[in-house]
């Protein structure tokens, strides 16, 4: 296998103290990524003498794949001796492979790239680290199994879902064939390919209240399922659950977050208040399928969530109640062609919903919605994950961590 | 090359999606898309998913490695497992772990010893650590501060008992680490790791020139772009006597947030100063409190490679307070918002400072934000 040099260690301390890092890291319980790159031809020692000297060994690099623009990576060290190329790869949704369809994924990875992946990167797609030479044929062997480079850079990114209704008994739409329709609509499709937006965008779909997309942080266009007024209830599978001490209703009553639930011992009856209820799933959860979502099922459509913007991270804002996801595409094109055209590089969507405030922008695309707006936006401080602090403030928590982990290590 | 190079380059440029999501199940999935009825869990890492079709699917969650870094060897021997054990198919959670699906609880048993005897571990669901995420850090990221890797692999050495289930836990909790202030992860697990510099960067100023535009004249006419990008006017670009542009971080404004670093390579700061924010009582789902950002608890701890003693030590410091004092299903958010943010800090004894006041959690996101008030 085709790989970067590994390189000599002679006179490098840092690389070597790197090496030795890494071979610590090799023993513990838990199995080790290390481990995992060092069997592929993944340039470990790069790596390692970041991991020695204490700061990331990359800067940008630079490849180049005919009339493919978005979907790869390319690195070099600072010290120019190594370079690292790698694919981020289409799944298909749900990430659920047949064992057949995966090893021929893996023959890629193995036949053109360094025999190792990172099965799921942030953006949803798989990452897979290449040979630079066989980039480009790389690029027909992943389409000719039926997928392709993802999302990288200022573009559309990968649309991420939860496994819906494939294998999932909460899910209340094909949040699956939302990302499918998302993918080929015409408008988005298109936008696949090239990177000339501000930033990234990124759409999460949910098929129920839980979020395990998590749509409504890390989306600037999100779906979440769920239902009108309350759960639904089948009376006798419930009081059989309770019969059978399954289910406590009173702790169910208790841990209601809109105290909307009540149980009635002498009759034996559940009701629950729709006009309370939050729409929490925990009544649902512990007597799961004896409660269920109401009949009345919606999508709770949100724009302008982020983890990564001019204005830090964010939650998304609330445009409105859907019967279906698909019938707000031409809103969300409407609304990147906005954005595109005003925003400075950097900025996401939610930092120009802050800047030119979210309610005018939602009022001058409503016509494009099924629906009217609906929703309201809970107030919420910024939120900076960084510090900038002085020595003394540095030594204050230092000391603080350090007395911890003597208290753990004895 | 290829035979499709002959492809005219306009059509070159569309992308090949993987769609229709049916083409790709397993038929023991397609046939009961919609039609998933009930669940049953066996032990923290099997569940039993039963479809009103009659079908049952045991599933397997096998806990990745950091970063969610497999060899293909490795994937080749899950695809095996799956094949001689299993239904053929498997699934990569975003999360980080694989899910192998069997067709009876027997069989899904096989399936957790022979991951198990390759050294890997099940659980993972209900009241459990369901996963640590990691960025990619100093193995492919130019902005990475701090390797989320090496320290989600030490953490998972550590917390592999509350994986398993074998130490139970209040309710799930999930942590992400990301090494730089991006936090690629996003803010919304239970604990939140960030890298950051602990001090204002600065530019390398040999190097930033390939950032800037050449000549000082057009100053007044354009930004700079690793000007612009900064939120708080924490940078000044000025011409310099040679005609060139010089740029600077004004210190006192900076909050280190990392975006100059985002447009610049050359962006240079104290590999000494280096460590992470602990944020907590972040989560995405609307069970309890609702979906809720993580809050800043400590500014700054640090976090030396390879064995991150302090970071691992309060790591475990906050799961074994929220342990003792949470209900019963409480995630770290639940808990904060009921006990309230500044006893959590007392329980700690987190010395504060002008970055880490003790606010509540912001709540009501979400599909919330659509109900009646």
């Amino acid at each position: 296998m085709a790989s970067s040099a590994q390189g000599t260690s002679v006179g490098d301390p840092l690389l070597d103290k790197g090496r030795e890092y890494l071979n610590r890291l090799e023993k513990g319980p838990w199995p080790s990524y290390v481990t995992e790159l060092k069997k592929g031809g993944y340039p470990i020692d790069a790596y390692a003498k970041g991991l020695g000297q204490g700061f990331s060994p990359w800067y940008g690099g630079s490849a180049r794949i005919p009339a493919v623009f978005v979907g790869f990576i390319a690195r070099r060290t600072k010290d120019g001796k190594y370079t690292e190329l790698h694919f981020r790869v289409y799944h298909p949704s749900g990430q659920i492979y047949r064992t057949d369809d995966l090893r021929k994924l893996l023959d890629i990875a193995d036949q053109y790239g360094l025999g190792s992946v990172e099965a799921v990167g942030q953006t949803g797609d798989m990452i897979v680290p290449m040979q630079a030479d066989k980039a480009n044929a790389a690029v027909d062997a992943l389409r000719a199994i039926g997928t392709d480079l993802g999302g990288t850079g200022d573009t559309y990114r990968d649309t991420a879902v939860c496994v819906g209704p494939a294998l999932c008994e909460y899910a209340l739409f094909d949040s699956l064939a939302i990302r499918d329709f998302y993918f080929q609509y015409p408008d988005i499709h298109s936008k696949l390919s090239s990177q000339l937006f501000p930033f990234k965008i990124k759409l999460k779909v949910s098929a129920c209240p839980m979020d395990c997309s998590r749509a409504t942080h890390r989306s600037d266009f999100g779906f979440v399922g769920f239902w009108e007024g309350a759960p639904a209830i089948d009376q006798k599978g419930f009081r059989e659950r309770v019969e059978k001490k399954e289910v406590d209703p009173e702790k169910l009553a208790k841990q209601c977050p809109g105290k909307a639930i009540r149980w009635d011992a002498a009759t034996k009856t559940l009701s629950i208040d729709g006009t309370k209820c939050q729409k929490s799933s925990n009544c649902i959860r512990h007597a799961f399928p004896a409660i269920k979502a109401g009949p009345n099922r919606k999508i709770a459509f949100t724009i302008g969530g982020n983890a990564k913007g001019r204005w830090g991270p964010k939650m998304a804002k609330p445009v409105a109640v859907l019967d279906d996801a698909r019938t707000v595409a031409p809103f969300i094109v409407k609304v990147i062609d906005y954005w595109s055209d005003r925003s400075p590089h950097k900025d996401r969507l939610g930092d120009l919903l802050v800047q030119e405030g979210y309610d005018k922008i939602v009022a001058k695309f409503k016509d494009s919605l099924p629906v009217e707006t609906s929703g309201h936006v809970p107030g919420a401080p910024r939120i900076v994950t960084s510090s900038v602090l002085s020595d003394a403030e540095r030594k204050t928590y230092a000391d603080w961590s350090q007395a911890i982990a003597h208290e753990y290590e004895g | 090359m290829s035979a499709t190079m002959a492809r005219a380059p306009v059509e070159r440029l569309k992308k090949t999606v993987p769609v229709p999501y049916t083409k790709y199940l397993p038929d023991f999935l397609a046939r009961n898309v919609g039609h998933w009825a009930d669940r049953k869990f066996h032990g923290a890492g099997i569940v039993e998913h039963i479809s009103d079709t009659g079908d049952h699917v045991f599933t397997v969650k096998i806990g990745g490695p950091s970063n969610i870094r497999f060899s293909t060897e490795t994937l080749r021997k899950f695809a095996k497992i799956a094949d001689a054990f299993g239904s053929h198919a498997l699934r990569f959670t975003r999360s980080g772990s694989i899910e192998i699906f069997t067709e009876s609880l027997a069989a899904a048993q096989k399936v957790q010893r022979e991951a198990e005897a390759m050294g890997f571990f099940v659980g993972g669901w209900g009241h459990t650590l369901w996963s640590i995420q990691s960025c990619t850090s100093y193995l492919t990221c130019t902005t990475a501060v701090v390797d989320a890797p090496s320290l989600v692999q030490v953490l998972y050495n550590h917390l592999a008992p509350y994986f398993t289930g074998k130490i139970p836990l209040p309710a799930k909790l999930r942590i992400n680490v990301g090494g730089c202030p991006t936090s690629c992860g996003g803010l919304v697990s239970d604990i939140v790791l960030t890298g950051h510099y602990g001090a204002a960067p600065d530019f390398d100023q040999d190097r930033v020139r390939m950032c800037l535009p050449m000549r000082a004249e057009v100053l007044g006419k354009v930004t700079p772009e690793v000007q612009m990008v900064c939120p708080v006017n924490a940078i000044k670009s000025f011409p310099k006597p040679d005609g060139s542009v010089g740029v600077e971080i004004i210190a006192k404004k900076c909050i280190g947030c990392g975006r100059c670093k985002d447009v610049c390579d050359h962006v240079v700061w104290d590999p000494a100063k280096i460590g992470v924010s602990v944020l907590i009582g972040g989560k995405s789902s609307n069970t309890g409190v609702g979906p809720t950002l993580a809050r800043v608890l400590v500014p700054w701890i640090p976090a030396q490679a390879p064995d991150y003693r302090e970071t691992v030590a309060v790591v475990r410091k906050i799961i074994d307070v929220w342990r003792a004092d949470a209900e019963s299903g409480e995630r770290i958010a639940d808990w904060v918002n009921r006990v309230g943010m500044k006893r959590v800090f007392e329980q700690l004894k987190v010395p504060l400072g002008r970055w880490n006041r003790p606010g509540e959690l912001n709540t009501g996101f979400g599909v919330r934000q659509f109900l009646p008030r």
